[in-house]
């Protein structure tokens, strides 16, 4: 089941560089923050944007911790004729998302705001999808535009 | 656990202030959390200020912490003012949906330290210069000489 299919009906842009971080703890959740935001300076994000989307990274690292306990954190920095940007990828094998729409509507709240987090780091990017079931897991794409 | 990401709680007069480490774990902030509140149980104090300056994310966990270290602080009779957010924190923590609400919030320990009452001539000593730094510790001085530089490993 996939909710905002935003990011899949783009243009597909161009990878420049992309790495990776495995999150199973919160010194993990920690290195993928830091790898965030030493990526988006280094692509030439302003502050602001810097901000938001370590602050997404934060939310989204955290739940993918908490929920699946295991995931990978993937980062593209990418372009697509003019625009440079970031996206990441978060990816994990746990237990899948219920209820894909309240999670989004930010008006399911299992354990302690899943939903206010998801919810709240879509607005701070410009695309944003999200696929999960019981069976694959979660798997989370944002990207923010320069 | 590095002692920059470790808990900093200080006493200016009869009031403490918790600075907020940069890059903290979540274990980290927790422990922010009680070492306030044990400090507020020792010392009496008539205020805690909480300071953000260091803080360049503020996700919706650490936010919710600073609220509820806020409330409890409260709960035990003294006052808690917020300080030092950052423009592009305040900006995406309005656009993430929380506000820290029902939080009194001030722009620099100074403006706090009058908001608790510290005495005119006690405020004017803390408004006299950097020889009275401890009130001014994380003012705006400080604050550039570890702002994040691009690329580094400042998180």
């Amino acid at each position: 089941m996939s909710e905002d299919g935003e990011t899949s009906d783009a243009v597909d842009p161009r990878v420049l560089q992309s790495g990776t971080i495995r999150v199973r703890s919160e010194d993990d959740i920690l290195r993928a923050r830091q790898e965030a935001r030493a990526v988006a300076e280094e692509i030439g994000f302003s502050t602001t944007d810097v901000t938001r989307i370590v602050t997404g990274v934060s939310e989204l690292a955290r739940n993918m911790h908490l929920y699946a306990e295991d995931g990978i954190m993937t980062w593209r920095e990418i372009e697509a004729g003019r625009d440079s940007g970031i996206e990441l990828v978060f990816d994990d094998e746990g237990p899948g998302i219920d209820d894909i729409q309240g999670v989004l509507r930010a008006e399911h709240s299992t354990s302690g705001g899943m939903g206010r987090g998801i919810q709240g780091t879509k607005k701070l990017m410009d695309a944003f999808d999200l696929t999960s079931n019981p069976e694959d897991g979660t798997t989370i794409t944002v990207r923010k535009w320069q | 656990m590095t002692a920059s990401e470790s808990a900093a709680v200080t006493q200016v007069y009869d009031v403490l202030i918790a600075a907020f480490p940069g890059r903290p774990t979540d274990q980290a902030v927790d422990d922010l959390q009680q070492e306030v509140l044990n400090q507020m149980n020792e010392t009496d104090p008539r205020g805690v200020i909480l300071d953000i300056s260091e803080v360049t994310t503020l996700d919706s966990f650490f936010a919710r912490v600073i609220s509820e270290t806020a409330g409890m602080v409260e709960l035990m009779g003294g006052r808690a003012i917020v300080v030092g957010m950052r423009p592009s924190v305040a900006i995406t923590a309005a656009e993430l949906g929380f506000g820290l609400d029902s939080v009194d919030t001030a722009r620099s320990t100074d403006h706090a330290l009058l908001m608790l009452g510290v005495t005119v001539e006690d405020a004017d000593d803390v408004a006299a210069g950097p020889e009275s730094a401890a009130a001014t510790t994380h003012d705006d001085g400080d604050r550039s000489g570890s702002a994040p530089s691009p690329g580094g490993a400042d998180e």
